[in-house]
């Protein structure tokens, strides 16, 4: 069979070629299409030669070469140019130049499907590491990824200007590279389908015809990319995974470019093919050449046994071989993982590769290699008492690389067949939220809020600490501070700032120190030095008080003087601790992480003003992920931020659940961007982007603040309208918790216009969900949606709406719930004072407001709700009185009656207390008709009085002139404002006293 | 160079394409916390300290001369950036590449008043210098090419300091080839082409406004 013999390189050993097509003498001069591989069992090569044939070879070779052996599959047309092997090892995938990509199954080899089609030649293939995605390109303008699921396109990459000869899949799966055949390389991100770096002439130039291929190969590991040399001289260049910039080069090994290049599966090791016909091995690490072995013949693909000491090669002119064994037996073999080796492995890889060379025929029968030798049968023992010199060298150097990389000694010994270690998480140690890891020489944050800054600066021993507001127009201006303590944490808000320092040794014990920023008094700083077995592990200050935990899990709490105020105990060690005003948030350890890393972190919330704890419960951290922030919202609502970058934010609905509220991966553009987060309020998340490699920003230039805006994780709806359905989220949890806010006192004007205003966004935002909706025919979702409307104008914008996208049956269906709600509303905002409302509605409502829709009127139906008897006489008198106070109070009243309609209960409830105060004021009002001006206090009484019941009336008011939906709520507010000042007016001239008190 | 030999010709002054440049927007970096400014271009704000906002570059100069901001440079301002635009700038000698249409005067700006808040600004001077060298010399030698047979001439992604500078020239320049041209034209009495002339004057100040 043996039709050439490469010479013997360095190892005096020969590879034996192999002439695939037997009987059929390949005459002409390879194209250099050949390729070559190793299933996943390393049971068959899989290989192809220049013609369209894919050859499935038994391996080793048996004695007796039967055709059996050999499976051949002859489905393309045309040239194979790229072959790969699934990870799973269940299917191959080849590429031609007939410009097809098929799938085959292994082992059977059968035809499954035609991946894609390209117009033009196709030079290489690839799968991912996961085996879910294929890469294929050639002379085609773009490199296409498809799914191997269902063979779709998932994205076409396009930029190379050069057809594409080589692709590589990072082994992290998050990149693909690309080499084209000008020398360009390019690397893509899967994930968001952007180009992320290009090295232009990297690269040798080459031509398709030739036989170099400008192959590239990622590091097992996935740090650097191996690319041919373009200079002379220089064989390969190693680019970084996440710079692009070049790391090292092997050089002075071949004697022309580089065409191919392998690593071997633990990385250790670089095999490269060249022009000049050689393969050379490298050893990366010190970057130097081990072996070569010169061919006959240009060798065009190499491939590395999965766990063998072994390599396989195909020549141009389709003959293949096997070089066995390539790394000399003194070296660390080359599918030998570094991190996780074994003594007895190595021995039992050793044999097998002894094994092979002495008797390859041996092996035909068993398939797998290395388990037979786990039987530990006489012949390996034999073998073992011969090599004990190779054995012993190889231990050796292993243990000098188990130091090198600080392993823990023990993990020698424990050794696990599948090299696998089952690692205990531990608990993640105690941290300062928005700080910085100290870095000796630079400058780093002690604590970085939306207030200021205080960093720090390690020099021979002292340090150096500056404290710098971001606001330069407070007028403060805070000296900078020698350090002696050398503080390691420190917190700070607009009064004042807390350092504390580890302990130092015995003479030095933990201290914390407080300087306020601004004090009546000369001397208002003030430091405690803890006891010698405690340490302060976090610090933290609000107002009127500064907290510190420490080692002995105790919270320590002074006042702002520095008066001790008390000692708590907490439950477990400290992860971290934050203040707002009177609020303190405390993380501690609850119990040992999940095995997947997640902490298990339990949370509370102290007010110290009150002495009570206000929340308390387990941080939902994301699975695997560690805490990295904890901080309030400006509106003092308790947030934080995982290792995973999932902001979640605790809310009062659901009884206090958290609410994912930002997600970091779905913001960032690039894989190379992180967040930090520093703050957020109500609508914005306020971080810091770093750029890797640093996670962390750094102090100079000054950090500036992203804001982003909450997302929440939403599923993807079949009405693909995921961005208002956001909005429309976050719309409505901002003005639950605004009213939630409001519940209790509503007397700030401001704020109940903030909340009309809230609630026109959100309408508006409902309204384009129901467009939407109507859009995607989904009429359930539309009724809902309007069942959620809070103003009226949106509930008629709704009605209009649907009616103009064509649905009547909608609409009508609308219409009637539109008057439902109406009469319920009326009916129940105006039982109690029917006869009132009755009378307004009666008085008042064809006056001033008689171009309104009929709708708006009072339905008959509560008109003929029969009148308590004892309200008929008081409706007599207040009746031409209450007509001018409504009709000044309902404009004054009507954000408070919008907030009562969105409560129903608490507006019921403010309406029953009103039901009480009626009746006293009804008395008040009948002489107020007359003594008016003199008595203010009564006045007073009568105007708060009247707000409940203005509300009952407002509603004729509250509607506004019927209008576009798009009138944004400033619009309505200025109306009313405008109808406000114009009633004041006309108002003030009859009655002066009153006018003023309203304005 | 033939518009700048003549500057009189320039429909603008150097400092009149300046003053249009400074409506293009900049993010700043407020040190202060401000409330929303009203102006009559529009809202701007509101401030707050370390958060990025977006105003037009008069303003961000204002602010800035009252050290009340630190200006954050273009994207484009970058040494990479400008790098790469150089090298394509070489490599393609017929086209130009996309630069903002004010960059000349924006970063004339900015390194006058800004130049702290640049890095690098010795490099990213001379890259720009370079750069519009090399665009003064595409203009220059593209000029070479009119004949009497061109009827227009494109010039994708020209900045406005360079549209100024040749204006002038290349509408003179048409106006005379197309006069020879048309044996019409010649036989015209002068004071009918003189006003012609006069008239198509305003053109250039014409197709300016739309950007």
């Amino acid at each position: 069979m043996a039709k050439g013999r490469g010479l013997g390189g360095g190892g005096g050993k020969g590879v034996v070629m192999r002439d695939a097509e037997t009987g059929n003498a390949a005459s002409e001069r390879g194209d250099g299409n050949c390729c070559i591989a190793w299933d996943t069992q390393d049971k068959h090569l899989i290989f192809s030669t220049s013609r369209s044939t894919l050859f499935i070879q038994f391996w080793p070779l048996s004695s007796s070469f039967s055709p059996t052996d050999i499976r051949r599959l002859s489905h393309h047309r045309s040239a194979i140019t790229g072959l790969a092997v699934s990870p799973s090892g269940n299917s191959i995938a080849s590429c031609s130049l007939d410009h097809s990509v098929k799938l085959f199954s292994y082992p059977e080899g059968d035809f499954q499907s035609n991946v894609t089609r390209f117009t033009l030649p196709i030079h290489c293939v690839a799968f991912s590491v996961t085996g879910s995605m294929l890469a294929a390109a050639g002379e085609d303008d773009g490199i296409k990824l498809i799914s191997t699921i269902d063979s779709s396109i998932i994205r076409v990459f396009k930029g190379h200007n050069a057809p594409v000869v080589s692709l590589a899949f990072d082994p992290n799966n998050e990149f693909l590279g690309s080499s084209g055949s000008d020398g360009t390389i390019m690397c893509w991100s899967l994930s968001s389908g952007k180009r992320v770096h290009t090295i232009y002439h990297a690269a040798p130039n080459t031509d398709l015809n030739n036989m170099c291929r400008n192959g590239i190969a990622w590091h097992p590991k996935g740090d650097v990319l191996a690319v041919p040399g373009r200079k002379n001289g220089v064989d390969v260049v190693m680019y970084d995974r996440d710079t692009g910039e070049k790391v090292f080069s092997l050089k002075g090994g071949h004697s022309a470019t580089v065409g191919v290049l392998m690593w071997s599966p633990n990385g250790k090791y670089l095999a490269t093919a060249a022009g000049d016909n050689q393969v050379i091995l490298w050893d990366a690490d010190n970057r130097q050449d081990i072996d070569s072995q010169k061919f006959e013949a240009q060798i065009c693909s190499l491939a590395w046994k999965h766990k063998g000491n072994a390599l396989a090669v195909i020549d141009a002119y389709g003959k293949f071989g096997v070089w066995e064994p390539v790394v000399p037996s003194h070296m660390v073999l080359p599918n030998d993982d570094l991190m996780q080796p074994s003594a007895i492995d190595r021995e039992e890889l050793l044999h097998f590769t002894d094994d092979e060379e002495r008797d390859g025929s041996e092996d035909d029968t068993n398939l797998s290699g290395p388990d037979r030798e786990l039987d530990g049968s006489p012949v390996a023992a034999r073998r073992v008492h011969k090599h004990k010199d190779a054995v012993e060298h190889v231990t050796l150097k292993k243990s000098s690389i188990l130091e090198k990389n600080g392993l823990q000694p023990q993990n020698k010994h424990m050794h696990d067949l599948d090299g696998v270690f089952t690692t205990v998480p531990t608990m993640q140690s105690a941290f300062q939220p928005c700080s910085t890891k100290p870095n000796s020489g630079t400058r780093y944050f002690l604590t970085y809020n939306l207030i200021g800054c205080i960093t720090s600066c390690q020099n021979e021993g002292l340090s150096h600490v500056e404290v710098e507001f971001h606001d330069t127009g407070r007028g403060v201006r805070v000296p900078a501070m020698t350090d002696y303590f050398g503080f390691s944490m420190a917190a700070m808000n607009e009064s004042g700032s807390v350092f504390a320092s580890p302990k130092k040794g015995e003479k030095s014990p933990s201290t914390i120190l407080y300087r306020p920023f601004s004090s009546w008094a000369s001397n208002s700083e003030w430091s405690m030095r803890f006891p010698a077995e405690e340490e302060v592990r976090a610090v933290a200050l609000g107002s009127g008080w500064v907290a510190a935990a420490t080692t002995s899990n105790y919270l320590r709490i002074f006042s702002e003087g520095g008066l001790q105020v008390a000692v708590l105990s907490l439950e477990g060690p400290i992860v971290t601790m934050v203040g707002h005003q009177e609020l303190l948030a405390v993380a501690t350890h609850a119990a040992l992480p999940f095995t997947c890393g997640q902490q298990i972190i339990k949370f509370m919330v102290l007010n110290l003003n009150e002495r009570v704890i206000t929340m308390e419960g387990c941080l939902p951290l994301s699975p695997g992920s560690y805490l990295t922030w904890l901080g309030f919202s400006e509106a003092g609502k308790l947030s934080f931020y995982d290792s995973k970058g999932i902001l979640r934010l605790q809310n009062k609905q659901y009884g206090g659940c958290w609410i994912p509220i930002f997600c970091s991966s779905k913001e960032v553009k690039g894989e190379d961007e992180s967040i930090w987060m520093v703050g957020l309020n109500d609508m914005q998340i306020m971080c810091v982007i770093c750029k890797y490699p640093n996670k962390e920003p750094q102090v100079s230039p000054k950090p500036i603040l992203s804001i982003f805006k909450p997302v929440f994780p939403l599923a993807h709806s079949d009405l693909g309208a995921e961005d208002l359905e956001n909005e429309f989220i976050i719309k409505s949890l901002h003005l639950a918790q605004m009213t939630d806010e409001t519940a209790h006192p509503i007397d700030d004007e401001d704020q109940e216009e903030e909340i009309l205003k809230l609630e026109a966004d959100l309408d508006r935002c409902i309204l384009r969900l129901i467009a939407a909706a109507c859009k995607g025919d989904k009429l359930v979702k539309v009724v809902e949606l309007t069942k959620k409307l809070t103003l009226d104008k949106s509930w008629k914008g709704a009605i209009k709406l649907v009616s103009a996208m064509k649905l009547p049956a909608l609409a009508e269906r609308l219409s009637s719930m539109y008057e439902e709600r109406m009469n319920r509303e009326s009916y129940q905002d105006q039982e109690p004072f029917v006869s009132h409302t009755l009378q307004n509605s009666q008085v008042l409502n064809p006056v001033p407001h008689s171009d309104l829709n009929p709708v708006y009127h009072q339905p008959a139906s509560v008109a003929a709700v029969p009148k308590p008897a004892s309200m008929v006489v008081r409706e007599i008198d207040c009746n031409t009185q209450k007509a001018e106070n409504s009709e000044s109070k309902a404009n004054v009243s009507l954000s408070k009656q919008k907030v009562a309609s969105m409560e129903e209960k608490s507006a019921k409830a403010v309406s029953k207390n009103a039901i009480t105060d009626m009746s006293t004021e009804q008395n008040s009002m009948k002489p107020k008709e007359d003594v008016n001006p003199s008595n203010t206090v009564q006045a007073e009484a009568v105007q708060r009085a009247n707000n409940p019941f203005a509300k009952s009336v407002s509603n004729p008011f509250a509607k506004p002139p019927a209008t576009a939906d798009s009138q944004s709520a400033m619009s309505l507010l200025d109306s009313l404002k405008r109808m406000k000042n114009s009633e004041n007016e006309s108002k003030g001239r009859g009655r002066p006293n009153k006018s003023a008190k309203h304005s | 160079m033939a518009g700048q030999s003549n500057l009189q010709l320039s429909v603008f002054s150097a400092a009149e394409v300046e003053f249009l440049a400074e409506d293009e927007q900049i993010d700043i970096v407020p040190n202060v916390r401000m409330d929303t400014l009203h102006m009559i271009c529009g809202d701007y704000g509101p401030f707050r300290p370390q958060i990025p906002v977006k105003v037009p570059l008069w303003l961000a100069i204002a602010l800035k001369k009252r050290s009340k901001c630190r200006i954050q440079p273009p994207d484009w301002m970058t040494v990479e950036k400008l790098t790469q635009v150089l090298e394509d700038e070489r490599e393609a000698p017929r086209e130009f590449q996309p630069l903002p249409f004010h960059y000349v005067e924006i970063s004339r700006l900015l390194f006058d008043h800004a130049r702290e808040d640049i890095s690098d600004p010795y490099l990213v001077r001379s890259l720009l210098e370079d750069i519009r060298d090399v665009r003064f010399h595409k203009v220059e030698s593209g000029l070479e090419n009119l004949s009497a047979k061109t009827h227009a001439v494109k010039l994708k992604n020209l900045a406005a300091m360079e549209v100024n500078i040749v204006r002038p020239f290349i509408v003179r320049a048409l106006q005379c080839f197309y006069k020879h041209d048309s044996e019409e034209l010649v036989k015209q009495s002068a004071s009918e082409v003189e006003s012609q002339a006069v008239s198509s004057d305003r053109v250039p100040r014409r197709t300016l406004r739309p950007r």
